[in-house]
């Protein structure tokens, strides 16, 4: 029975061109673009180390997900067009407690399991690092209990894909004043930095893994004072060593009251709500029109959703999509200067 | 009343369809983004379901964790409009309980299970609209949302009933043809004659099995292209957005 004998019917499509993917993989050479399904050949060739998202069957690399090809050297791998966040050392993440265990906590951080927080690698109430006593063990869930948010970095990440967190420095930690949103983790660029100030009293940290924190900034800890000191030790060092020298021991031990795990919300204006609502929204705007997010594009969304009076109207795929639309205009004209 | 006239004598099914015929195939892939990791929406004929993905995500129980593979999990849910006349289902009923160990069975051998150790992946197949092709069309569905959520697998399973009117085998049965005829549900791994599923519920005569399983392979080769080009027109879609 041969396939070209089934009679089959399906809605006429709108001019796409399929045929082109086949005359594409005529090629010899696995391709740089173009979309790769799962099963589909990627190269016969053996030389080809095989990476993420493929396997390989009796000298041949197929594709195990769709998505598109990339070539490092010799190494072969498909990065799926979806797929669930991938931990990295270094990444800064929020995330949501979701057990109080054995000296650790376990953290949602929208990953394939759930990362860990060491007790170790968390600052405690009472300043100087010091070692963590039974007694800091019997609280744990006077820090940090199952619900809280925290901002953390990713310090290693294990074999088998699950990551271990800590909070070793002041822009890290339990998280207060503010409302929480995810978005596509592949629509968060990897940057330097990732909490930012922004105009009207708000601050966000973008988590590299699409969790999102938009709060009233905190003036004494502003984020930008804690980042150009972490900035500077990461220059001189050329590595960041987590928890060290990221803030002088003095100011730690200012900090590092009862407050910072603090559940009590300070008191917020109605302005401020309004102005973290916006911005909610237009998070919210760039995640629907696929478009990455950094700062300068909340920015420019920020000043496009001005136009709209009533916040509540920035839900509507109309506005939304206006926002996008005036954002990657203006983003063309400054290019274009 | 006379038994349905189900096969011409010129070659015509009860709905107008060749004996080898698909019924219409039209399915889209991220369908749900905000609320799923992927999502899949499957139409054969009047056949119609929705088909999310959750996960690989952390277990709820300790019990669901496997420490060397993924645990997978099928939910099925079939509306009580989805027949024509309306029906309430219990989630416990037989029929949909062999379903999802069908299902369940399928869906493991052809993901790459040990990518994702001490994870739950747990798919969730709605029936909005039930007329024959339950099986292959949750099948195709789940294909397509698991590929959606950026799961690793070896390769699309595609799946179609085959029935056997007389001496004539039939392809993609409907509701009335399915009722009358003894069929059979193949699910293909990818243009290959593998098969990681076979369904027969009523008898068959060992000597047409054959005819009928090759038909069903066919068949089940088309659905594959079929779906692969929704796959590569939603990954250019996407891939247009990203640059």
């Amino acid at each position: 029975m041969e396939v070209a004998d089934i009679i089959s019917i399906s809605k006429p499509s709108k001019f796409e061109d399929v045929d082109s993917d086949i005359e594409m993989s005529d090629g010899e050479e696995p391709r740089d673009n173009g979309i790769v399904t799962p099963g589909e050949l990627v190269t016969d060739d053996p030389v080809w180390m095989k990476g993420h998202g493929t396997y390989f069957l009796k000298d041949n690399t197929y594709s195990s997900v769709a998505g598109n090809v990339s070539r490092v050297n010799r190494l072969l791998s498909v990065i799926p067009l979806r797929g669930k966040y991938q931990p990295e050392t270094g990444d800064h993440v929020v995330g949501r407690i979701t057990e109080v265990g054995n000296k650790r906590w376990k953290v949602d951080i929208g990953a394939k399991q759930d990362a860990v927080l060491m007790l170790g690698s968390v600052n405690l109430p009472g300043g100087v690092l010091r070692r963590k006593s039974e007694s800091d063990e019997l609280q744990m869930r006077n820090f940090l209990k199952e619900g809280d948010l925290l901002n953390a970095e990713v310090q290693t990440v294990f074999n088998n894909g699950s990551a271990s967190l800590h909070t070793r420095s002041l822009k890290y930690g339990k998280l207060r004043n503010g409302i929480f949103l995810t978005v596509p983790s592949s629509l968060v660029i990897k940057s330097k930095n990732h909490s930012h100030d922004l105009p009207g009293d708000v601050s966000v940290i973008l988590g590299v893994n699409g969790f999102v924190w938009l709060n009233k900034t905190n003036k004494s800890t502003s984020n930008s004072v804690v980042n150009n000191k972490l900035q500077s030790t990461i220059d001189s060092k050329g590595n960041y060593d987590p928890g060290k020298g990221s803030v002088s021991i003095t100011r730690l031990e200012e900090e590092s009251s009862w407050e910072i795990y603090s559940d009590k919300n300070d008191k917020i204006s109605a302005t401020v709500r309004d102005n973290i609502t916006r911005y909610y929204n237009v998070i919210k705007a760039l995640s629907h029109g696929e478009l990455g997010i950094t700062e300068q594009r909340i920015n420019l969304g920020y000043q496009a959703s001005l136009q709209f009076g009533n916040i509540g109207k920035l839900i509507e795929i109309e506005s939304m999509e206006n926002i996008c639309q005036d954002i990657i205009t203006n983003e063309r004209m400054r290019g274009s200067m | 009343m006379p038994r349905l006239e189900l096969y011409s004598p010129e070659g015509l099914r009860i709905d107008g369809r060749r004996w080898n015929e698909l019924r219409r195939f039209e399915c889209k892939i991220n369908t749900h983004p905000n609320s799923s990791d992927g999502s899949s929406y499957v139409e054969q004929g009047n056949s119609k379901v929705i088909c999310t993905v959750q996960g690989p995500m952390e277990p709820k129980l300790r019990s669901q964790m496997n420490h060397d593979e993924a645990n997978i999990e099928v939910n099925i849910s079939i509306a009580n409009f989805a027949t024509f006349q309306r029906k309430k289902r219990s989630k416990n009923e037989r029929r949909i309980v062999e379903l999802k160990n069908t299902l369940e069975n399928t869906v493991k051998q052809c993901i790459i299970t040990t990518l994702y150790p001490r994870t739950l992946i747990s798919i969730n197949i709605q029936v909005l609209s039930q007329d024959g092709g339950l099986l292959s069309s949750m099948t195709n569905a789940m294909t397509l949302s698991l590929i959606d959520a950026g799961i690793s697998m070896y390769d699309y399973v595609s799946s179609i009933s085959v029935g056997l009117f007389d001496q004539f085998p039939l392809l993609d049965l409907n509701t009335l043809e399915e009722n009358e005829l003894s069929y059979l549900t193949v699910g293909v791994i990818g243009k290959s004659d593998k098969l990681v599923m076979l369904m027969l519920e009523n008898k068959v005569p060992l000597d047409k099995l054959e005819e009928l399983i090759s038909l069903a392979i066919a068949g089940s080769h088309r659905l594959r292209d079929l779906m692969d080009n929704e796959v590569k027109r939603h990954g250019k879609l996407r891939l247009k957005n990203l640059n």
